[in-house]
């Protein structure tokens, strides 16, 4: 497998929430500014990444009857190991995201990335596939926080951004209140709400089922016209 | 995998390896631990330390007060004491999705001076806005029995968060109560 292919199977053919349907919960509690969907993106990225490379390394030694409890301790582990760090060095990311960095843990992604790849795959692909796997998550995490941040509240990069005195500025700690792009007395508030979530998570599926089945049947009439073509010449 | 009765020695082994992988992983955590934890008090303490100057500026130390009245007073954690200026009380109480703890101001006159909160779990762009300057600085000079301007008071509520400004209104005028009741 080489990594352009697990590159654009991270993102999309096989993207992790889209497409294989994972971690959904999270995808939909925490989509509510840029800031907290990058920084969901990023930790989970992390975490991935560790717990495949630890994973698949240990594969020979892991005894097939009690893989799952292994990988929920490894995953644990990391996952703890993230959540003191963020709460010594970025305690903003920590306070926005509470409760959900712990409940990675229980985040199918990575548990489902250990079952479907990790234990049957070499350290260096289970490596590059936590970063794409990553990747993907972010990249989802990040649309849906851009559309329900801007029609939920009518702003743009909230936490990440602050415009003050007409300069703009990157703000790391989660302090920039975002561009307001439109008074959010015009907004539709519900957006912002968990009901919002799922309801851009369906518009984004539906997307993404229609985008792929796009591709398929472009693929299927290539592969016809090819097969026409073969056929005229055997004809002639 | 063959279907076998697993022996003796054979749980024995799953059992150990399972010991292994959490004795290794515990020793990294609690590596990790020893690493982190002073950071994240310190963390935690320059929070409080800054939401303390934000509501009542004062040059001195604060110093606890350690006689009020918690029975009547179950939300108020610590009050503590700016020298002549007034006091700071420091709350948790419940908002809309969960805990809120805060900070407010009380001067000597019994007055609120500001508001801050130092952690809470309110909905992003919602209840979240509590935070907000425009929104704590409303509390500035507010007096005992404030209330929100649908309960004929003078504070406008953050749009879609009422519960959560109202949870702000109560602490700051609990705040005052207890500060009152120090005499």
């Amino acid at each position: 497998m080489s990594i352009k292919k697990q590159f654009r199977d991270g993102l999309i053919d096989n993207n992790p929430v889209l497409v294989q349907r994972l971690g959904l919960c999270s995808t939909m509690a925490i989509t509510t500014t840029l800031f907290n969907g990058i920084g969901m993106g990023i930790s989970v990225l992390i975490i991935l990444t560790c717990c495949n490379v630890v994973i698949s390394a240990m594969r020979k030694i892991i005894p097939n009857d009690i893989r799952i409890a292994i990988f929920v301790v490894v995953i644990a582990g990391f996952v703890t190991i993230v959540d003191l760090l963020l709460q010594a060095f970025v305690p903003a990311l920590s306070a926005s995201l509470g409760v959900f960095i712990p409940l990675i843990v229980v985040n199918c992604i990575i548990i489902g990335r250990a079952e479907a790849f990790c234990q049957n795959e070499p350290v260096i692909p289970s490596f590059f596939d936590g970063i794409f796997q990553g990747i993907g998550y972010t990249v989802t995490l990040v649309l849906m926080c851009i559309v329900r941040e801007l029609l939920g509240n009518g702003s743009f990069g909230g936490g990440l951004l602050d415009v003050s005195q007409g300069a703009l500025r990157l703000t790391l700690d989660g302090s920039g209140s975002g561009i307001q792009v439109f008074s959010s007395e015009y907004a539709a508030t519900i957006l912002i709400m968990p009901f919002g979530g799922f309801l851009t998570l369906a518009v984004l599926l539906a997307a993404m089922q229609f985008a792929l089945r796009k591709a398929d049947e472009k693929k299927e009439k290539a592969l016809r016209a090819a097969k026409v073509l073969v056929d005229e010449e055997v004809a002639a | 995998m063959k279907e076998k009765k697993k022996s003796k020695s054979q749980i024995l082994r799953l059992t150990l390896i399972l010991f292994l992988v959490s004795a290794l992983t515990s020793g990294v955590l609690g590596y990790t631990n020893s690493l982190t934890a002073d950071r994240i008090k310190e963390q935690k303490q320059q929070a409080t330390a800054k939401a303390y100057n934000e509501v009542l500026p004062f040059e001195g130390d604060y110093v606890e007060v350690t006689e009020f009245d918690k029975a009547s007073f179950p939300t108020v954690d610590t009050i503590s004491k700016a020298g002549e200026e007034g006091y700071v009380v420091e709350m948790t109480f419940s908002g809309a999705q969960g805990n809120i703890t805060a900070v407010v101001g009380v001067d000597s006159s019994h007055k609120a001076t500001g508001v801050s909160v130092i952690s809470h779990s309110e909905t992003p762009s919602l209840g979240a806005r509590i935070t907000e300057e425009g929104f704590r600085a409303k509390f500035v000079g507010a007096e005992e029995g404030t209330a929100l301007k649908n309960a004929g008071g003078t504070i406008e509520a953050i749009t879609s968060a009422t519960i959560s400004s109202q949870a702000i209104v109560d602490s700051v005028n609990t705040a005052i109560a207890a500060v009152v009741a120090l005499g």
